[in-house]
């Protein structure tokens, strides 16, 4: 594709934006906004809205395999096959196939991409949720990591700015650990959901169920209409791509956003894999790529570059960016490029079942669940086996079908009893913040992939931290399960789950107050390249325990505004 | 001791620090990532194995006041699941069983399969029911429990710079990391996996959505809490 609308021709623009994900569209909708021409380079290929979600209307009986995995669908796709991802006909489309871009696992490592427009905007888990204020100072309270050069209150606004456009579903629920944001209307909770949240918040001070806060529009406000967007449908098959643009992505919301100014030029295809540094100038000039089909380089300029390319991918680019000034990597002055990856750490639980509320059902299909945020070590919950916290993820439903496999019996009355609504079931799992850690990282490997550029080793582990926090996600999920009446309660402390599990990458180029320790300004600029903004996940200095998109957002939309302040001021 | 006793026994006493996938890549040593590059399968049913099978199908999900198993064309949707998302051994296991169905109800009735009375062939299958639970029990699935297993320590909690977790060997199967999936990774027995395929292939047919079951495709909106009515079926998905 090649959106070349009121855009200048040639390869010089006001600004490049790598990558299209989450933070690459929200970059490009932000500057072109804001006036600048912006090219967006995407690695991978186009991916039309709506038209080429290719299975987003089919029904179950479409699907020749029925959601099982082809033998060669899980060799093809083997991270995502082993992560327990499923690549399966009705999906796979959206994510890229690991055999095509190899890693290399020094410690396992679960890698999932989506390289395409849009890139994984399309099949996140859109659960979106503010850092709050302590988030931002636990680093410098118990001194793993380095500080955070920003506080609560210097992203608010911005959270707030984000959530507005975005269409965050959610319920004021008023507490400090997990600030309340601009939302519309939350979503329902079933009936065994509500008894659990009686449950728990009755037996256990401090401790909240709270209803997920999705980045879907429940109920689409003008913002959202006037964009193309409508209300969700409720079919619950967000990672097919939605036709109703309910849920937020770039296809849906930033993309169509930013080609509304004129200003926007996408190129798909090119592999940016250098940033061309001027010694002289010290500062940046433009990007090089490698188009991905015809192993064609070229070089595009700008005045300022936004590096959206997906935590690792950003790491990689700028290790690859060396020059004189930055023999090491760009901005590497510190060593701490492709250093301190972070993920949450998930798989540890627990599940039960309720015989009561037999005359209880539901209707619709909710793409979201019930959330328990963080209360270890919070308050006056303080534990002694390990520092931060986690919070869980779950929901209820009544048991169909799927669990005739494991039922003794066949025939008449078997299938029949199939066909009704089985016992209520609840189940949590914890998402487990991971501390930061020099350790793990990433590194350019001496191999090369298939564009002559360097395959990436992974050399993380999840840390001694979280092996007390997974024995506590597990038991106060099952005290919790117990304390709401719920019966035959199972534990879970998943052992293969690999970092990379929670698709939730951060660090590698973190922000800091200190160029000695760290990669990125309090602006998300990059130290000794003032006009070089990284504002995906590879800017996290710490990984709080909820989910990490909207912070990337709000951290854009910051940078962005910031970048073209400082362009006007004439200091880029 | 070898080299895996070695292990196993360093593992152990280290409290089973190490999930089963990273102990057999300790086992196997270094390998790059690879992935067995499956031959186009050769599965194919025999035209009266295929007619067995219809048969069988419809014993587990029979018509009842819905349409049943045969109706909603369930044995050649798991026929193409067995050609195109198993292995060969777990496809010939499945092969035995099904001739297994036949040779046990020419020794109990004089009859092939399909040509007993329902009963007949209920009682046949119910043996083939216990029969699958036996064999089960014989091949637990060690790696499994292992990994499972709540008490033990993270997998991937390995310090830095060992290259104990290099080798890739990924089960097509089951997503997981194996040293040999052939060896490793027990086959499910005959009736266990027929009933499975059966269930999964009639709950997701047509039939089974819409008439065993009730399907909205765009529901529109979500309500959590609604009175379930006198007879109301259970949602498709």
């Amino acid at each position: 594709m090649n959106l070349n609308l009121d855009a200048k021709k040639g390869m010089t623009y006001d600004a490049i934006v790598v990558g299209s994900g989450i933070s690459g569209g929200w970059a490009a909708k932000e500057l072109t906004q804001k006036g600048l021409k912006v090219l967006m380079l995407e690695r991978g290929p186009d991916l039309k809205h709506v038209t080429d979600y290719t299975t987003a209307m089919l029904n179950p009986w479409e699907f020749p395999h029925r959601g099982k995995i082809e033998l060669w669908a899980a060799e093809e796709y083997w991270a995502n096959a082993r992560s327990g991802g499923k690549p399966g006909e009705d999906q796979r489309h959206m994510f890229t196939k690991d055999v095509d871009v190899p890693y290399i696992e020094k410690r396992p490592y679960d890698w999932i991409r989506g390289y395409h427009l849009g890139g994984r905007s399309l099949m996140w888990g859109r659960q979106s949720y503010r850092l709050n204020e302590r988030d931002f100072t636990a680093n410098l309270e118990d001194g793993h990591g380095t500080d955070w050069p920003i506080r609560y209150k210097d992203l608010a606004p911005w959270y707030s700015y984000v959530e507005k456009f975005a269409g965050i579903s959610g319920n004021k629920d008023g507490l400090a650990v997990l600030p309340d944001g601009e939302f519309v209307p939350p979503m329902q909770m079933n009936s065994v959901e509500l008894l659990a949240k009686s449950g728990i918040e009755k037996n256990f001070k401090g401790r909240h169920l709270v209803i997920g806060r999705p980045a879907i529009i429940s109920v689409a406000q003008k913002v959202h209409t006037d964009g193309g967007r409508a209300s969700c449908q409720f079919r619950n098959l967000c990672v097919r791509g939605c036709p109703f643009g309910a849920y937020f992505s770039t296809q849906s919301s930033t993309l169509p956003a930013a080609v509304k100014t004129g200003n926007l030029t996408v190129i798909t295809d090119k592999i940016a894999y250098q940033v061309i540094y001027d010694d002289q100038k010290n500062k940046a000039t433009g990007v090089r790529v490698i188009d991905q089909n015809t192993k064609q380089t070229q070089d595009y300029h700008a005045k300022i570059i936004f590096l959206n390319a997906s935590t690792l991918n950003t790491a990689w680019l700028m290790m690859q960016s060396t020059s004189k000034r930055f023999p090491n990597g760009l901005g590497n002055d510190s060593d701490q490029l492709g250093r301190n990856l972070m993920d949450h750490h998930l798989g540890a639980g627990a599940s039960g079942e309720y015989e009561g509320l037999q005359d209880m059902y539901y209707y619709g299909r909710r793409g979201n669940g019930i959330y328990i945020p963080r209360f270890a070590n919070w308050g006056d919950d303080k534990r002694k086996d390990f520092v931060r916290g986690f919070g869980y993820q779950g929901r209820g439903a009544r048991r169909d079908w799927v669990a005739g496999a494991s039922q003794d019996g066949f025939g008449p009355e078997f299938k029949d009893n199939l066909t009704k609504p089985g016992r209520w079931e609840f189940s949590i799992g914890g998402f487990g913040e991971t501390l930061p850690d020099p350790n793990n990282r990433m590194r350019l490997s001496d191999k090369k992939d298939k564009w002559g550029l360097p395959i990436i080793e992974f050399d993380a582990a999840w840390g001694e931290n979280s092996v007390g926090m997974r024995k506590a996600m597990m038991n106060d999920a099952a005290e919790m399960l117990e304390a709401s009446g719920l019966k035959n309660i199972k534990t879970r402390n998943d052992q293969d789950k690999n970092p990379g599990i929670g698709i939730h990458e951060m660090g590698s180029a973190r922000m800091g107050r200190d160029p000695k320790t760290s990669v990125l300004n309090s602006w998300n600029q990059v130290w000794g390249a003032k006009n070089v903004f990284v504002t995906d996940g590879a800017a996290m200095v710490s990984s709080s325990c909820v989910n990490p998109s909207l912070t990337y957002m709000a951290l854009t939309a910051r940078a962005a505004a910031h970048a073209v302040g400082e362009l006007k001021r004439m200091n880029l | 001791m070898n080299r895996r006793e070695a292990i196993l026994q360093v593992a152990l006493t280290m409290g089973s620090a190490l999930s089963a996938p990273s102990m057999a890549s300790i086992i196997e040593g270094y390998q790059p990532h690879r992935v067995r590059k499956s031959p186009p399968s050769r599965f194919a049913l025999r035209p009266d194995q295929q007619v067995l099978l219809d048969e069988i199908t419809e014993v587990i999900m029979p018509a009842t006041s819905t349409p049943g198993a045969k109706d909603a064309k369930v044995a050649p949707t798991v026929e193409l699941i067995l050609k195109d998302c198993y292995k060969p051994a777990q496809q010939e296991h499945f092969l035995k069983g099904l001739d297994a169905v036949d040779a046990e109800s020419k020794k109990a009735y004089a009859k092939p399969f399909v040509e007993l009375s329902t009963e007949q062939k209920t009682a046949i299958l119910k043996q083939f029911e216990q029969l699958s639970k036996t064999e089960a029990k014989q091949h637990p699935k060690r790696q499994e429990k292992l990994a499972k297993d709540p008490e033990t320590t993270l997998g991937a909690f390995a310090p830095a710079g060992t290259d104990q977790t290099e080798a890739k060997m990924v089960d097509a199967e089951t997503g997981v990391v194996v040293k040999d999936a052939e060896k490793n990774a027990p086959l499910t027995p005959f009736f266990k996996l027929v009933k499975e395929l059966t269930i999964l292939s009639y709950f997701s047919s047509e039939i089974g959505c819409t008439q065993a079951l009730a399907y909205v495709q765009i529901p529109g909106r979500y309500e959590g809490v609604v009175k379930l009515k006198e007879g109301q079926k259970a949602w498709a998905t």
